[in-house]
């Protein structure tokens, strides 16, 4: 195999150096792979330095190119089987997503990982991290589509071995087959859908021309891509790996599968409906919508009814990458009417909150990781009264759960606001079925919205407040500082994005540029950086800077007046009302159970609620020895779904393996000459 | 100059007027069981008198605990600046549009229900469970009703569809707008912790939402806590009136004088409204908890349908 290196275009090396980078830091973890603390500071720095690389490189990329594509062929002998890395803005809008969360990952794999030292083969999992970054990376830059498969085959499989890597536990083992299995499925039907691209342009190109596509064959392919990435992204109802899967990683790990990895899917999304196939019919859009909607009330109702962190963080990403996919509908049901302003709006709108849940859902990752850390368990009713024995780590989870509830003044506000004003500006422009889709996805927004505010507020309120729940919860310590400086920089990342969007929706607007000739921005005028002058589009603007200032003077204004009508502050410290009986101990609060409890008794024909309870009498009645109570919630896309299908399938293929594996040679020698018969049939007649 | 007067107007008419709708709704109330009553101005009385109280605070409470007051207080007063009193001010721009209101209330909301969970208290932890599912039903028809009205405004922005509600001399008459109005009402009932949603009046553990929530409260973090929700709850009736019963248009006089006498027939609209809600309040009953999902969806339902009628016949 002959190996050259063409390099094409415009220069822009320095993708290379971060992959080479990452390559180092792959070969680092696995030459130290005897000395734990060494492999793992030593990989996870020059990690640090391949995000940075990675982040200036896109950056430079979108700053600076605007439809020109950097590309570089590593040529094999083989025809088709080149490495073709072609960079354009949208790759490096989704690299520049995957830097950054792997910067502050990094940082804070340093002080995560230490709890494995001498436990676990820290360098395997160090190189196993590593080649997940790295292919993920390749992923984005691949130029045909047998590299941005190949790429994504070593994501999903070595994501794979990283899901299992606590493989001692029962459960984790069956979470990863499922994922395993799952995303094949997926991938299955990427597969078909590339070589459909092939048998109709005689080229893997992924950035060539699809014209040579006759129609119906671009809705099939359509339909093979949007299942096929559909699973990896985790729409409902292909979720069911997601919050098995992304709870059993370590949370490193899951930070970047869930802040990253599912974003692959949106990336090929664009990449291969938008960019490729072109959109040519309202329906793929409308259908794309309806997936979001779906997801976004049913992702958030599911992570509402869990009380294992991981579990609850795993269903908010099916969440949002509804909200993504509602954005990324109205944007093509926009283009495919020609409505090119709101079709570039929608689609700001869904790289925005692509870009920015990655840095909250990667946060609440790593602030999971953090607790397990401290505490050793993932269930919420086995912490509580967190705030006082990690107040950094509480204050930045304060800050996740905000941004991921839509609140001012941080970034998950203003990406929704940006949804909700597409969805705004496409009633009207389609037919009355549109417009009610438009207005039930509005609906199912502000419901999603309202859900995981409590949500949140029941992860962070069970955990971090009130009384410890254990004796782990009340031994907790404050975690290493590496990992609370990992998760500040995505806080305030959070928090930046949140009061000046402009610049960040800038970047996003740069690549809508690039991909489609048209600038939002421009059109915006100015509505968001200054807030002098309001939105040209319908007179809509929002200022969460002076928001935050408004509500910082108003602070100050109330503190002032009390003080000067109230004199000195003059606290008593006392205990908790408890009806004047005995003190209150931690058995008494809200459990995470029974905060959800009213939500799941409303929504009961969705979660299908049961419950047992057992009590084991005594001398009498009156005095029960224990009393055991047991609620549980009906995952109804498995029992009514996936097990009829996969006992369907199994009973199947019972009865042709008793038909046709008959255990005797003769019939085997059959088939050996029917086969080799046909072969040559074949080969004579084609 | 425009700025500093909205400004000032907005924050002071806001904070001043909101414990008066709470005297004049407890007045009504006990006027109508036959009771003398305190005095209209009582909350300003009892507000003023907290601020000088010791405050009680739970060992078990945490920062979240003495942040909680000082954040529901500035958020109500911050969506207030989104919801004008009087439309003759116009100021350049606003903080932001009716989406921006609601994720301002959010704010608010998401603090109230951590600090009820923060003294690990049962009541607590009831409360803020109880105003998560409330307040999740009740989203989307105030989502849904509030974006109908601004299509018809072609608008989100709370000020242009006042301003353009004024060109419309009687919103109420037009069907679009009675459906929006209605849910709306709803809304607002479910939102400020009000009969048949809620019971102010009580502290029995069956009744209480809000009252659950705040009930580690005392002194002047107790005086901040209630001063917001009563600033919340005018916001909303403001948003009611303002925009569904427009009163600007008969004003011809421009400069201080036209604001001074708008000013007066809001201060009107509001006085009204709260007799309408102490009546209603005093012939209906609270109901049950799980009884409120059919209230939050026959206000969606409403919404929905005046959604619909906006295509039937039009703004």
């Amino acid at each position: 195999m002959l190996l050259i290196i063409h390099n094409i275009g415009e220069h822009n090396s320095l993708f290379l150096i971060a992959i080479l980078l990452y390559l180092i830091a792959a070969v680092t973890a696995l030459i130290l792979i005897k000395h734990h603390k060494l492999c793992n500071i030593a990989s996870n720095i020059i990690c640090m330095a391949a995000a940075l690389v990675g982040a200036a490189a896109s950056l430079i990329k979108i700053f600076t190119g605007t439809t020109q594509t950097n590309s570089f062929i590593l040529q094999s002998t083989i025809p088709q089987l080149s490495m073709n890395i072609r960079i354009d803005t949208l790759s490096a809008f989704f690299v520049l997503c995957l830097s950054v969360l792997v910067f502050s990952v990094s940082i804070y794999s340093i002080g995560y990982i230490s709890h494995y030292y001498g436990k676990r083969n820290v360098g395997l999992f160090n190189f196993l991290y590593v080649s997940f970054i790295l292919s993920m990376f390749l992923l984005m830059i691949a130029g045909n589509s047998v590299f941005f498969y190949i790429a994504w085959e070593a994501m999903s499989i070595i994501s794979y071995f990283l899901v299992i890597f606590e493989s001692e536990r029962e459960e984790n083992l069956r979470a990863g087959k499922l994922y395993i299995i799952m995303t094949h499925l997926g991938t299955a039907f990427l597969l078909i859908g590339f070589m459909m691209m092939y048998s109709y342009t005689q080229s893997f190109d992924i950035f060539g021309s699809s014209a040579a596509i006759p129609a119906a064959a671009k809705n099939l392919m359509f339909v093979f891509f949007l299942i096929g990435f559909g699973t990896k992204a985790g729409v409902m109802p292909l979720h069911i790996w997601l919050p098995q899967a992304h709870p059993a990683a370590p949370s490193n790990v899951s930070a970047l599968m869930s802040g990253i990895m599912i974003k692959t899917a949106i990336y090929g999304m664009i990449r291969f409906m938008f960019c490729y196939l072109q959109i040519q019919d309202v329906w793929w859009g409308v259908v794309i919508l309806c997936v979001g909607i779906v997801s976004t009330v049913l992702g958030v109702a599911y992570a509402l009814m869990e009380h294992n962190i991981k579990k609850i963080l795993a269903f908010s990403s099916v969440e949002n990458i509804g909200i993504i996919l509602i954005g990324l509908g109205v944007s093509f049901i926009a283009f495919a009417q020609n409505n090119e302003f709101l079709g570039g709006l929608a689609l700001v709108a869904a790289l925005l909150h692509t870009f920015n849940h990655t840095l909250f859902k990667g946060g609440l990752f790593l602030s999971a990781g953090s607790i397990q850390y401290a505490t050793h368990t993932k269930e919420l009713d086995k912490l509580g009264g967190l705030i006082k024995k990690m107040p950094i780590t509480a204050l930045m989870v304060l800050c996740f759960s905000l941004a991921i509830s839509a609140v001012v003044p941080f970034n998950g506000f203003v990406s929704e606001w940006l949804v909700y004003q597409s969805l705004f500006l496409n009633i009207g422009y389609g037919g009355g079925g549109l417009n009610i889709l438009s207005i039930l996805s509005i609906a199912a927004l502000g419901l999603a919205g309202a859900l995981a505010a409590a949500c949140f507020v029941k992860l962070f309120g069970i955990s971090f407040l009130g009384l410890p729940r254990s004796d782990n919860a009340q031994k907790a310590k404050e975690v290493p500082a590496t990992m609370n400086i990992g998760m500040g920089m995505l806080a305030g990342l959070c928090l930046a994005s949140g009061l000046f969007p402009g610049f960040f929706i800038d970047i996003a607007d740069k690549v809508v540029r690039s991909l489609t000739g048209l600038s939002i921005t421009a059109n915006l005028q100015g509505g968001f950086l200054n807030a002098t002058a309001p939105l040209v589009v319908s007179g809509n603007s929002i200022a969460p800077l002076e928001i935050l200032i408004v509500i910082l003077a108003l602070i100050a204004g109330a503190l002032l007046i009390i003080r000067l009508i109230g004199g000195k502050y003059i606290e008593r410290k006392y205990g908790t009302w408890d009806c004047g009986f005995e003190a209150l101990n931690s058995r008494m609060q809200y459990t995470a159970t029974g905060f959800s409890k009213p939500l799941r008794i409303v929504f009961s024909i969705l979660y299908r609620p049961g419950r047992k309870v057992e009590i084991e009498e005594g001398i009498s009645s009156y005095f029960p020895t224990s009393i055991k109570y047991k609620v549980w919630t009906e995952p109804i896309f498995e029992k009514y779904f996936y097990n009829p299908v996969l006992n369907m399938v199994s009973k199947i293929s019972l009865k042709i393996i008793n038909t046709v594996q008959t255990g005797s040679i003769h019939a085997y020698l059959i088939y050996i000459f029917i086969a080799v018969l046909t072969l040559m049939l074949y080969n004579r007649l084609a | 100059m425009v700025e500093a007067v909205y400004l000032i107007v907005q924050i002071s008419v806001i904070i001043l007027i909101a414990p008066l709708v709470n005297g004049i709704i407890k007045k009504i109330k006990a006027l109508t069981q036959k009771r003398t009553g305190g005095p209209l101005l009582q909350m300003y009385y009892d507000l003023f008198k907290m601020l000088k109280k010791t405050a009680v605070v739970s060992d078990v409470s945490s920062w979240i605990f003495k942040v909680t007051p000082f954040i529901v207080f500035s958020t109500a007063v911050a969506a207030a600046l989104i919801v004008p009193v009087t439309t003759l001010i116009k100021p350049r721009w606003f903080p932001g549009d009716l989406i921006m209101l609601v994720s301002i209330f959010a704010l608010g909301r998401f603090f109230m229900m951590l600090a009820a969970l923060d003294a690990g208290s049962t009541f607590g932890g009831m409360g803020a469970s109880r105003e998560a599912m409330i307040s999740s039903l009740i989203e989307p028809s105030i989502i849904v009703s509030l974006i109908t009205v601004g299509l018809i405004a072609k608008s989100t922005s709370v000020f242009e569809i006042m301003n353009f509600m004024q060109e419309i001399h009687n919103p109420l008459i037009h069907p679009v707008y009675i459906m929006s109005f209605c849910a709306l009402v709803i809304i607002i009932i479910a939102e400020t912790s009000r009969i048949p949603v809620d019971d102010p009046g009580t502290h029995l553990e069956l009744t209480m939402v809000h009252e659950a929530m705040v009930l580690e409260y005392s002194g002047r973090n107790l005086a901040l806590m209630e001063l917001g929700a009563a600033i919340k709850q005018l916001v909303f009736i403001t948003l009611l009136v303002n925009i569904f019963i427009p009163h600007d248009q008969l004003i011809n006089i421009t400069g201080f004088a036209g604001i001074g006498i708008s000013l007066l027939v809001y201060l009107l609209k509001i006085v009204v409204v709260s007799i309408v809600i102490a009546i209603a309040e005093v012939s209906t009953v609270k109901l049950r908890l799980f009884s409120i999902p059919n209230l939050a969806a026959l206000s969606f339902i409403l919404s929905f349908i005046g959604f619909l009628q906006y295509f039937v016949f039009g703004g």
